[in-house]
């Protein structure tokens, strides 16, 4: 979305104003919010459930529920896309969890773990955005199992049997992999003055 | 799960927030997480230290009719009376499902009529309201420029609106085509395309008409109810 600091500075102050004004059920506030956000949010939904009536359906729920709720949205707490990002991921990971639940029964031979070959791989994608936060040195620094675990974690929503089929390593392997590689992302995060 | 250990209970809440922690575990530790501050700052933390990661994604424009399913379902809970309508739930597909089958009804009629009374486009969109019954017919004159919007049922409009015509791409937001406020209530409005118009039409899924202010949108997408919907028919 916003390139360097001054525009991202720019677009959240933006993102600000539209959500306290929709809030105020402002209806053109909400429309340039979502012309602004629904490209992002869209994309993180498709990549995470891999299905786009589902990530439709999803997106739209968020969003009537951004217009219902924008006034839960509290400014001195987080960055505004932030916090839709986490309403639709939050969406989309109770979704897989519904679908787990549903399928538990069934297979018993589970199917492979299909990810679309286009486009950066999750990898890439995790240095690109640490690049964005000027994070890279954080990511970087992590294992290469660590750092692909937790691509594809975040990036498609992989749980940790999924992780482990994908990456053909044990179960225990990929979840430390993603605990250790998570630990080392907080220390240094927090390092970095990432998180407040 | 034990989260009385403070970094255990930190370490879920970032498996939380990767996504890692699954099933049952997952919805405890949100029901845990809403009634306790700790673990919800932790929680905070951890969406501050890795969504932003989710800006590497290149964005991808959605559907237009997610736009229209939004609006339908905001303005459908302030506007209409509070009749729990099974297309809030659904959003617009369904609508759309049901719209193309009453179009077909209505194609088939139209193939039935005198050639002189039969609609001499090449793209032709039943529109109708939430009840599925047709409203209005648009249609594109055979290499034509213009666009004719004909009422078959009466359209209520009050002085102060206007009724604007969107084209649904795939991919988008919707836009506009013009004020089509003259089919009210049993009329005739003619619209001329631009260019781009007229050839963008050509892969466009649906149309869509919104209640609108009288000098049409003010922000570029619809931003009153969705009155009419259809599925774009082309006819050869």
């Amino acid at each position: 979305m916003a390139t360097n600091p001054a525009q991202q500075l720019e677009r959240n102050a933006r993102l600000m104003e539209l959500l306290a004004r929709t809030a105020l059920k402002d209806q053109r506030a909400f429309a340039e919010l979502y012309r602004m956000t629904s490209p992002h949010l869209y994309a993180v939904a498709l990549r995470i459930l891999r299905d786009s009536p589902a990530a439709e359906e999803i997106l739209q729920e968020s969003f009537v529920n951004v217009w219902h709720h924008a006034g839960s949205y509290v400014a001195a707490r987080s960055q505004p896309l932030t916090w839709l990002t986490s309403i639709v991921r939050n969406r989309c990971l109770d979704q897989l969890r519904r679908r787990e639940v549903e399928t538990v029964t069934v297979d018993d031979e589970e199917e492979g773990v299909t990810i679309a070959a286009e486009g950066p791989t999750p990898l890439e994608m995790l240095l690109a955005g640490a690049d964005a936060r000027a994070v890279k040195d954080c990511v970087d620094a992590l294992d290469a199992g660590q750092k692909q675990a937790i691509a594809l974690a975040f990036f498609h929503g992989l749980s940790h049997a999924e992780l482990s089929q994908y990456l053909r390593q044990p179960l225990g392997t990929v979840k430390s992999w993603v605990r250790r590689g998570l630990e080392r992302l907080r220390v240094c995060l927090d390092r970095a003055g990432v998180t407040r | 799960m034990n989260l009385t250990d403070p970094e255990r209970a930190d370490a879920v809440a970032g498996e939380y927030v990767l996504g890692t922690l699954r099933g049952q575990a997952r919805a405890r530790f949100e029901r845990l997480a809403h009634g306790d501050r700790r673990l919800s700052d932790a929680v905070h933390r951890w969406e501050e230290r890795l969504l932003p990661l989710a800006e590497a994604l290149r964005p991808v424009a959605p559907p237009s009719r997610v736009w229209v399913a939004i609006l339908q379902r905001i303005r459908g809970k302030t506007e209409t009376r509070a009749q729990s309508s099974p297309w809030s739930r659904v959003g617009s597909w369904r609508a759309l499902a049901l719209a193309s089958l009453a179009a077909a009804f209505v194609l088939a009629v139209a193939v039935l009529m005198p050639a002189h009374e039969r609609p001499q486009g090449t793209l032709v969109v039943v529109l109708a309201g939430q009840d599925t019954k047709p409203a209005l017919i648009a249609s594109v004159d055979r290499g034509g420029r213009s666009l004719t919007v004909k009422a078959i049922a009466p359209v209520a409009l009050a002085a102060d609106r206007a009724l604007e015509l969107w084209m649904l791409p795939d991919t988008g937001n919707p836009r506009s085509l013009g004020l089509v406020s003259a089919v009210a209530p049993t009329g005739i409005a003619r619209i001329t395309l631009p260019a781009a118009a007229e050839q963008a039409l050509q892969n466009i899924p649906a149309l869509a008409i919104s209640l609108e202010p009288a000098s049409g949108s003010p922000t570029g997408l619809p931003t009153g109810p969705v009155l009419y919907s259809g599925p774009v028919q082309r006819l050869y």
